[in-house]
């Protein structure tokens, strides 16, 4: 079972808001994410660092001691979404599993819930977008992260699917 | 596994959206005077689980949902299959329109549109015509791990549509500052078929978009589901005053923009409880510390629990110098923010 806004959900979902035309899109999903490690190329353990996407269209990036996570949703699904009107953010401290609801997003009369990717405690919740819910839109994998989690069980990323990964995932998704 | 629910409305409710705010969307004063015994009908107030703006059910309204795998999620195409439905029950003048919804046209016939085009019909005016269209079904949409839902409503032959605007026309829509999401209020109509006969073109539809070759086979929807855990756990959590209310966005309450007003009353509402109040009076200055003495007694209150607001503030009102401060305090919050009839839940 794909995510919650997965597959061709997207695809309607673009045509319906028309934000940006398909060719623009196509272009700004093949771009590579902003954020790249700075030692990145040294070693391979610093590959679990990079950012990480599940099907739900969740994104998770580590922090540099590889404890903490921050948690927002894909450029892909703020743009399926549509104009964010309301962000539900969840409680510090909340003990959550992979899979779990730890917020909701409204936009054009849809409520949805977004999933963390990995077990932890929610340690940080991004305060700013309760008065500023577009930011979503705008920094979807950026200003628009969501909360941020202590993380149980650090391997859990290892099973996430990497920027690459990711895009072909999307690809299919639209193509059938 | 696609699966289709009409479900029958006997008692009219006001329906909001999931972030949307009880006190800005309705008027309160009428859920709480329609409870009352012999006066008018009973009128509940549910907030459900899906976005979108607010409605009304009553017994000439049928509520459909469908529940659908989220990665076949569109907005339109179950309002469309409801728009075949329809025109399959002669109202050709049924469409989706840009927001989702269903209208019926009402502008003058043109040429035959095509039949299969649900966008639109053959009386759709232009943007700019006087004669716009008229909404019978709006939509509102869940989704969550692996299932998208989509609901609607359909006005069939409701008696109160003028009860329905009225409901919906909260006194304290200019005071209050809410983030959330706000309702879009359209013009609507009912489209005059009986519950039966579009609930089994509605099936239909369902069956041939789902190649459903033996057609559907209905469910009955009664307590029986109720055994279901899950399902028992969010029917009671729906009907709670604490959903309906704590759930409410973060908004102001405050008079600002009342000309004429011998107390200046600003509060902040937090899942439904007060964390920031000042009440002062406008024209002199009482010592800090008396508006401090009334303003502690609001924080940390919940405002569906208040039954009556003279009590509430009792012996901290004395902190206003006038009587006419006191009583114009007490009169505007019960008019605001009216007691909540826990009875009938």
């Amino acid at each position: 079972m794909s995510g919650a806004f997965a597959g061709r959900a997207l695809k309607h979902g673009m045509d319906a808001v028309s934000r940006c035309s398909r060719p623009q899109f196509q272009r700004l999903r093949t771009q590579k994410p902003a954020f790249k490690p700075a030692v990145r190329s040294f070693t391979a353990s610093t590959r679990a660092w990079e950012k990480k996407y599940t099907e739900d269209h969740e994104w998770i990036e580590l922090s540099s001691d590889g404890k903490t996570g921050t948690i927002g949703i894909s450029t892909y699904a703020a743009k399926a979404l549509g104009d964010v009107v309301f962000v539900e953010l969840p409680t510090l401290d909340l003990e959550v599993s992979a899979g779990d609801s730890i917020g909701a997003v409204e936009s054009v009369k849809s409520a949805s819930d977004i999933m963390t990717p990995v077990s932890g405690k929610i340690v940080e919740a991004n305060s700013v977008l309760e008065d500023t819910p577009g930011k979503i839109n705008k920094s979807p994998e950026g200003d628009g992260w969501l909360a941020k989690i202590e993380m149980s069980d650090a391997k859990e990323v290892e099973k996430l699917m990497d920027a690459d990964g990711y895009r072909k995932f999307t690809e299919e998704a639209d193509g059938h | 596994m696609h699966q289709l629910t009409p479900i029958p409305h006997q008692v009219p409710s006001i329906i909001i959206g999931r972030n949307q705010n009880p006190w800005l969307e309705v008027d309160l004063n009428l859920i709480s005077q329609a409870s009352k015994p012999g006066v008018l009908q009973q009128i509940d107030l549910v907030r459900r689980r899906s976005g979108g703006g607010t409605v009304f059910h009553d017994e000439g309204n049928v509520n459909w949902t469908v529940i659908y795998p989220s990665a076949d999620f569109t907005r339109d195409k179950h309002a469309e299959m409801i728009v075949r439905a329809l025109r399959g029950c002669g109202v050709e003048r049924a469409r989706v329109n840009e927001r989702h919804d269903i209208v019926l046209d009402q502008g003058d016939r043109k040429a035959d549109s095509d039949p299969k085009d649900t966008h639109t019909s053959p009386y759709t005016a232009s943007s700019d015509s006087a004669a716009r269209p008229l909404k019978v079904s709006g939509s509102a949409y869940k989704l969550t791990r692996g299932r998208a839902l989509h609901h609607g409503t359909c006005l069939l032959s409701s008696p109160n549509l003028k009860f329905i605007s009225q409901c919906l026309h909260s006194p304290a829509r200019p005071y209050i500052k809410a983030r959330g999401v706000e309702s879009v209020s359209s013009p609507v109509t009912n489209i005059a078929l009986s519950n039966e006969h579009f609930i089994s073109a509605v099936q239909d539809q369902f069956s041939k978009m789902y190649d459903h070759d033996r057609g559907v086979e209905a469910m009955p929807f009664n307590d029986e589901l109720l055994e279901v855990t899950e399902i028992k756990r969010g029917y009671e959590e729906l009907q709670s005053l604490e959903w309906t209310y704590l759930q409410t966005p973060q908004f102001t309450l405050a008079n600002s923009n009342e000309v004429s007003r011998p107390v200046n009353i600003d509060l902040t509402v937090r899942h439904g409880v007060v964390t920031d109040a000042s009440i002062a009076p406008t024209a002199s200055d009482p010592s800090l510390q008396e508006r401090t003495s009334l303003n502690e007694n609001l924080v940390g209150l919940t405002l569906h629990k208040v039954t009556n607001w003279q009590d509430e503030l009792s012996d901290s009102l004395k902190a206003l110098p006038s009587e006419e401060g006191r009583r114009f305090v007490v009169d505007w919050l019960s008019k605001m923010l009216p007691s909540i009839p826990r009875s009938g839940k």
